[in-house]
């Protein structure tokens, strides 16, 4: 699971993730709000970047948050962190549904033989972080999958290839392959980055 | 695309990967995080009532769940003893009444219950058997 992604970090203040679960089993309902707060955005973030549909990435919350709230009563204190249960069950989720999206496994997926190089000249003025979005967007569905939840979630390959059903060498070729499709889509635009030639 | 006269290298890369991963997310829309609340609100853990967790506490006492009939049959008993049912009185007359139809001699009976008690078996039998003759 992920180890050094910003999902796992607790929060400095006020009562962990995990209190605030007890609470919430407990029948304090403010405790449901702040774990709310605290976790939905990354977990929205997480499934729009998989599935590039903010209504899926909607739902794809949801489901997860309504899983971690009926696991609440049983939650035992001291194992996983709610943060990363909760990332692994939306990392779950969101891969059933490319699944489903397709109709069949992702391994049997052609992918496309090149997306299209001319959306980044359409890409205003943002900051790096959204340049990079839009690159992932890009990229073909199963090397996205794979280069966020590597690089910006965290997962092992094993993880990545228990979650998209694939082997390790897959994961490891989608991964490269990504990257370096990211590389090309971004190498244009390295003053747009705020890298200098 | 040309990589050879604008690399994009992997440092590049791994640094934007670096920066993502650190952002802080958006909060999600107002909307949605009412949606959400609203859904841990409808899926909150009830209390069970005393009820349940009567219930719950002798259908597996000691890890045995054949011992949860016993343990149902001794709380009744305990309320048994505490509770000390009434006066029986009402029932035997009911039911005194009710042999009187079948066997009218007893009916000479009903008027005192007491004799009733201090009767043997052979004489009350004696006495239905009266009336059924």
């Amino acid at each position: 699971m992920p180890r050094d992604t910003a999902l796992t970090q607790t929060t400095a203040d006020g009562p962990s993730d995990e209190a605030l679960l007890a609470r919430y089993a407990g029948g304090e309902a403010l405790a449901a709000r702040l774990l709310i707060e605290r976790l939905a955005p990354r977990i929205f973030r997480l499934a729009r970047r998989l599935l590039q549909d903010s209504a899926e990435a909607e739902d794809v919350t949801q489901e997860a948050l309504l899983r971690l709230w009926q696991i609440a009563p049983r939650w035992v204190p001291g194992g996983a962190q709610p943060a990363t249960w909760l990332h692994r069950v939306a990392v779950n989720l969101a891969t059933d549904r490319l699944r489903r999206r397709r109709g069949v496994g992702l391994d049997t997926i052609d992918e496309p033989d090149d997306p299209t190089p001319g959306a980044l000249d359409g890409m205003i003025e943002g900051d790096r972080r959204r340049a990079l979005d839009e690159a992932l967007a890009l990229l073909p569905e199963r090397q996205r999958v794979a280069v966020v939840l590597r690089h910006l979630e965290g997962l092992t390959n094993p993880e990545i290839g228990a979650s998209m059903g694939l082997g390790v060498e897959a994961v490891e070729s989608l991964t490269a392959r990504g990257k370096r499709r990211l590389t090309e889509l971004l190498s244009g635009r390295r003053e747009d980055l705020g890298y200098e030639r | 695309m040309n990589r050879d006269s604008d690399p994009m290298d992997n440092a590049g890369l791994d640094a934007l990967f670096a920066e993502a991963r650190a952002a802080e997310p958006e909060p999600v829309s107002p909307e949605f995080q009412a949606r959400l609340i609203e859904a841990a609100w409808v899926a909150r853990p009830r209390r069970p009532g005393w009820w349940q967790r009567l219930s719950a506490a002798f259908s597996d006492p000691l890890g045995l769940p054949g011992l949860a009939g016993v343990g149902v049959a001794g709380l009744a008993g305990l309320w048994i003893g505490v509770a000390a049912p009434g006066p029986t009185a009402d029932l035997v007359s009911t039911f005194w009444q009710g042999a009187a139809g079948v066997a009218p001699a007893a009916a000479r009976l009903s008027a005192n219950e007491s004799d009733i008690f201090s009767s043997s078996g052979n004489e009350l039998l004696s006495l239905l058997g009266d009336g059924i003759e």
